[in-house]
């Protein structure tokens, strides 16, 4: 017996600029602030169960790098983002090494949430539905395992630190700023390599330090741009949500007080802002994989990371006629 | 869109998956579909299924399983994967196959470079055996099932020991190590090596304690000698203390192999884990370089006569 499938061909695009996001979240946020708001409720919500489960950080910044890209391609409902945070978790865990029984997790979420009665129908419920979410989180990551595999920013913060022979409050302070990264689009628009060296040029900033990462670490120029962006985003973040940070409440004792002034400053003396190069309102906005809502009815969805296959395809079809 | 891919019959069922035999409808190919099942597990997409995906995306060499595509269909994850038919268990155990020190000397090349390509990639396969060591219609031996496989750990980060088919674990692993490193694996491969000269199993224990005590026995108790440490291991002080094998005992055993591939042996074979010959020192082993070469893949015959 043969079966043949109807299909929908998916290429993995794992980071994506400010507009792009942008354009996704339009099909799938309708309310901005709301998902601000509960975002920033999420990450805490996320760090407590972390935290109380004993998870390193990389586990946490996979969560919220699988909660953020979830909703470019699912729709941000108020009432089911604990459950898609926690279903999160649970991928992060798996995806990280650092593995965790979902039974435990899950128990550990409805807990934190206040719920009473989480007896096992509760439970088992819950369940449920964190692993039907969990397929969705896979695909609307392309399945591309890449991303979140073998880099993560604190990781990075101490092997650059130690490779460049950085002080070590410079990697301190940079930790905490990369804290702070994770309440911003940041994960989904560069990687994590990247974000580490960004928050060390920071911390160097901050701290006064004289610093020439750019020029140690060897890189071309989309490397200079992809840090460019990271640093400025993570400028304006400090400018425009002071009283959101971390960082002004967990100031080492060797920084001197900071201040909104202080980052306006670091940005006056940073030169133009400069960052990834954006395309035009109407190419992102001609750019189905953004434009188009996800379409789980499509019974075959398949995910190539490789844009040969994905021209190879196009071949086929071509010649096929199809 | 049309889809490249038919699903034809069922040829295996295994605890996560279920394996169709399919064709790639460009080229009339035969592939493999392994269809995850991913509501069964009560935590559940299986850990299993996210490393063979997570390692085999990053892996591309003529010596390891290719993952050639990823879909979702009818909610269930399918992963497509080349079509291999046969593997180094079957060929092993048949003995109406009959084969020669150049075809054993071209699967270990072909195994060690599979391995090696895992490793510098900086991957640990942790469940290499005859099993999982797939065979191409070409004759290409294919380091396959990388379902318990995982990145090379951080200096302090903790593993498990419970890792790769008992009787191709590693001494470390044995005595419950809670790290360890590619040792691990070029232990398998050493095993594995030998149950190919020999063809029956090197070191079959029945159970965890009794795997201790075969290897031992066979490969001599480690000492604070050549393992520096090794004692502070909790079940070390249980052992029965055996004296490591002669050369005339290896010899022996091992009859009609070359000095240099019972050196090769020694070295994949080596208790102690920071002696171990690496993939790269067993690549470049005298063994590979003298007569006879490597038998060419697709002239080894492993149908049955």
């Amino acid at each position: 017996m043969s079966a043949q499938f109807e299909m929908q061909l998916y290429l993995s695009r794992p980071y994506l600029t400010r507009q792009q996001i942008l354009c996704a979240q339009k099909n799938t946020i309708h309310d901005r602030r709301s998902y601000n708001r509960k975002k920033l409720l999420i990450i805490k919500f996320l760090t407590d169960l972390t935290l109380q489960l004993n998870l390193p950080r990389k586990t946490l910044e996979t969560a919220i790098y699988y909660y953020q890209r979830y909703h470019l391609f699912n729709l941000f409902e108020t009432e089911l983002c604990y459950t898609v945070a926690t279903s999160c978790l649970v991928l992060g865990c798996k995806q990280a090494e650092t593995f965790k029984k979902a039974n435990e997790i899950c128990t550990l979420s409805l807990r934190l949430r206040k719920m009473s009665n989480i007896n096992s129908e509760v439970l088992d419920a819950f369940k449920k539905r964190i692993f039907q979410i969990e397929l969705r989180i896979l695909e609307s990551c392309g399945f591309d395992y890449r991303v979140n595999n073998y880099v993560h920013i604190d990781d990075y913060i101490f092997k650059f630190g130690k490779t460049y022979a950085l002080d070590v409050n410079i990697c301190h302070t940079a930790w905490i700023i990369a804290y702070d990264v994770l309440k911003l689009d940041l994960l989904l628009t560069v990687p994590q390599h990247i974000i580490a060296l960004a928050t060390l040029k920071v911390a160097c900033k901050l701290l006064e330090k004289p610093e020439n990462l750019c020029s140690q670490y060897e890189m071309g120029n989309t490397d200079r741009d992809l840090i460019n962006e990271a640093y400025f985003s993570i400028i304006n973040f400090y400018i425009n949500a002071f009283d959101l940070c971390d960082l002004k409440d967990n100031l080492p004792s060797y920084i001197p007080p900071i201040s909104i002034e202080r980052f306006m400053v670091l940005k006056a003396n940073s030169g133009p802002e400069e960052g990834l190069t954006e395309l035009t309102e109407s190419d992102v906005g001609s750019d189905r994989f953004l434009e188009e809502q996800r379409q789980y009815s499509v019974r075959e969805r398949r995910y190539v990371l490789s844009t040969d296959i994905m021209r190879d395809e196009v071949e086929a079809l071509k010649i096929s006629g199809r | 869109m049309r889809e490249s891919y038919s699903k034809e019959n069922k040829v295996g069922e295994g605890t996560y998956a279920v394996v169709y035999l399919g064709t790639r409808q460009s080229d009339s190919k035969k592939i493999a579909i392994k269809e995850i099942k991913t509501s069964e597990f009560k935590d559940g997409l299986d850990m299993s299924a996210i490393r063979e995906v997570k390692y085999l995306q990053e892996l591309e060499h003529p010596n390891v399983i290719r993952l050639m595509d990823i879909f979702m269909a009818y909610n269930n994850l399918n992963l497509v994967l080349e079509f291999l038919p046969s593997d180094l268990e079957v060929v092993i155990k048949d003995k109406s196959v009959l084969f020669t020190q150049a075809d054993i000397k071209s699967w270990l090349l072909m195994t060690l470079r599979g391995v090696h390509h895992c490793h510098r990639n900086f991957v640990l396969h942790r469940d290499l055996k005859p099993n999982n060591l797939l065979i191409s219609p070409e004759g290409i031996i294919k380091v396959a099932d990388f379902g318990l496989a995982r990145a090379v750990p951080n200096p302090r980060e903790i593993l498990t020991s419970n890792v790769v088919t008992r009787w191709y674990r590693a001494p470390e692993l044995l005595f419950g190590a809670k790290h360890y490193t590619y040792a691990v694996d070029v232990w398998s491969v050493g095993v594995i090596f030998a149950e190919m000269l020999l063809r029956v199993p090197y070191l079959p224990g029945k159970d965890d304690v009794d795997q201790m005590e075969v290897t031992f026995r066979a490969l001599g108790t480690p000492t604070e000698k050549d393992w520096p440490s090794v004692s502070m291991f909790p079940s070390y002080n249980k052992l029965q203390i055996y004296p490591p094998p002669s050369r005339d005992e290896l010899r022996n055993r091992f009859i009609a192999v070359s000095s240099s591939a019972l050196n090769l042996m020694c070295g994949m074979l080596e208790m102690n884990p920071g002696n171990r010959w690496s993939t790269v020192q067993c690549l470049e082993s005298a063994y590979f370089k003298e007569l006879p070469s490597p038998s060419n893949p697709a002239d080894i015959n492993i149908s049955s006569s």
